[in-house]
């Protein structure tokens, strides 16, 4: 008989379900946050929080050596990146007199197409636009029909998207390789871009 | 923070207040200690898949799209941690470690009787397929729906029924004779 439903499935999962006992060793949560203790904190708010916390500050002798030290290196610096900066400023004129063979490729035009009927927007992002929901380059417009499309600049090489659906659904393109994240289960979408001959 | 909710959490967490993710810790561990564990077999890997799930949580905390469903994304992340060390296992000499306590505290008219239908169990669940076993721990020990299971696995609903019901036959005939005794 096959009937995934019976009665020994059911007495099975019953088992199973029985929490374990103990469900994880003594010292289970204290490795985890000693472990998340040592990664760098999560600092949203938190130039605002130490620009108005009040703190006491200790200053050292030896400390004032290594601020000297630190303003002449920051000046060996600024006079490095001025240097930069002069041959930044005259690389256009070196490029028209001297054409480079391998210049930049230029981004190029990708129409970027989804069938959503119900949605009230459709917005395309990828690791070329910084996955921002939001970038105006990117956003389609309704065809028609359910239809929803965009044309949109996009760098030669490989890239991962996906189309998000009023700023909540992520939806991998119906007509594209998928490329799974595995650690943390999203499904993108994946494409190559080609410089057009 | 022990009563509020998810997002709530999150969001202090984010703010920089590390010490508040000790609650999401006692909040999803048990549970999915417990799927770890009939996952792959052991204890020992299970917390550490578990642990690895938690601290890769915390370290992409500000990707969680939907704070209030952190512990759907949790578990997303504990599945893939299974499936990658028990491949990892899978390359190792196979070992299998029955939960002794849990068989000890599940005994209660007849333990010897109890203890070995558990212990079958548990054997039983291991010898599956390990896509195999997958499936049928999401569908019948954490109850999820196929739609959901698609959604967390990235295997579509009808891999997925093929899945549970080759583990259930596999079971039914490892386990029929135990079951009837």
């Amino acid at each position: 008989m096959r009937n995934d439903d019976d009665g020994m499935m059911k007495e099975i999962a019953r088992q199973l379900r029985a929490p374990l006992s103990p469900p994880v060793s003594g010292s289970f949560d204290a490795r985890v946050m000693s472990e998340v203790r040592r990664m760098p904190r999560h600092s949203r708010f938190r130039l605002w929080s130490r620009l108005t916390t009040p703190r006491t500050v200790t200053v050292i002798p030896l400390s004032w050596g290594l601020v000297a030290a630190s303003i002449a290196l920051f000046a060996v610096i600024g006079a490095i990146r001025a240097f930069d900066d002069i041959q930044v400023a005259t690389k256009p004129m070196v490029t028209a007199l001297f054409p480079s063979t391998s210049a930049p490729k230029p981004p190029q035009r990708v129409q970027f197409v989804l069938v959503a009927p119900d949605a009230k927007k459709v917005s395309v992002v990828g690791d070329f636009n910084g996955w921002d929901v939001d970038h105006a380059g990117y956003q389609a417009q309704h065809r028609g029909g359910g239809v929803w499309s965009v044309t949109a600049p996009v760098p030669v090489g490989h890239h991962r998207y996906s189309f998000v659906v009023d700023d909540s659904v992520w939806v991998a393109d119906p007509t594209a390789p998928r490329v799974v994240d595995n650690d943390y289960g999203v499904t993108n979408s994946a494409i190559v871009v080609q410089e057009q001959k | 923070m022990e009563g509020s909710s998810d997002g709530v959490i999150v969001a202090r967490v984010l703010r920089g207040d590390v010490e508040v993710f000790r609650v999401l810790v006692n909040r999803y561990r048990d549970r999915y200690a417990r799927y770890a564990f009939h996952m792959l077999g052991n204890r020992e890997d299970a917390e550490e898949a578990l642990q690895d799930a938690f601290t890769r949580a915390y370290r992409s905390l500000a990707r969680c799209e939907d704070p209030e469903r952190f512990g759907a994304w949790l578990f997303r992340i504990l599945v893939n941690r299974c499936r990658t060390l028990g491949a990892r296992r899978g390359r190792r000499a196979r070992t299998f470690v029955v939960d002794e306590v849990a068989m000890l505290e599940a005994a209660e008219d007849h333990p010897a009787e109890r203890n070995a239908w558990r212990e079958e169990i548990d054997r039983g669940l291991q010898k599956l397929r390990a896509d195999q076993r997958e499936a049928f721990l999401l569908k019948y020990v954490e109850d999820l729906g196929y739609d959901e299971m698609s959604q967390l696995t990235g295997v579509g609903v009808s891999a997925l029924k093929m899945r549970v019901m080759r583990a259930c036959d596999r079971l039914r005939e490892l386990l029929s004779e135990v079951h009837s005794a």
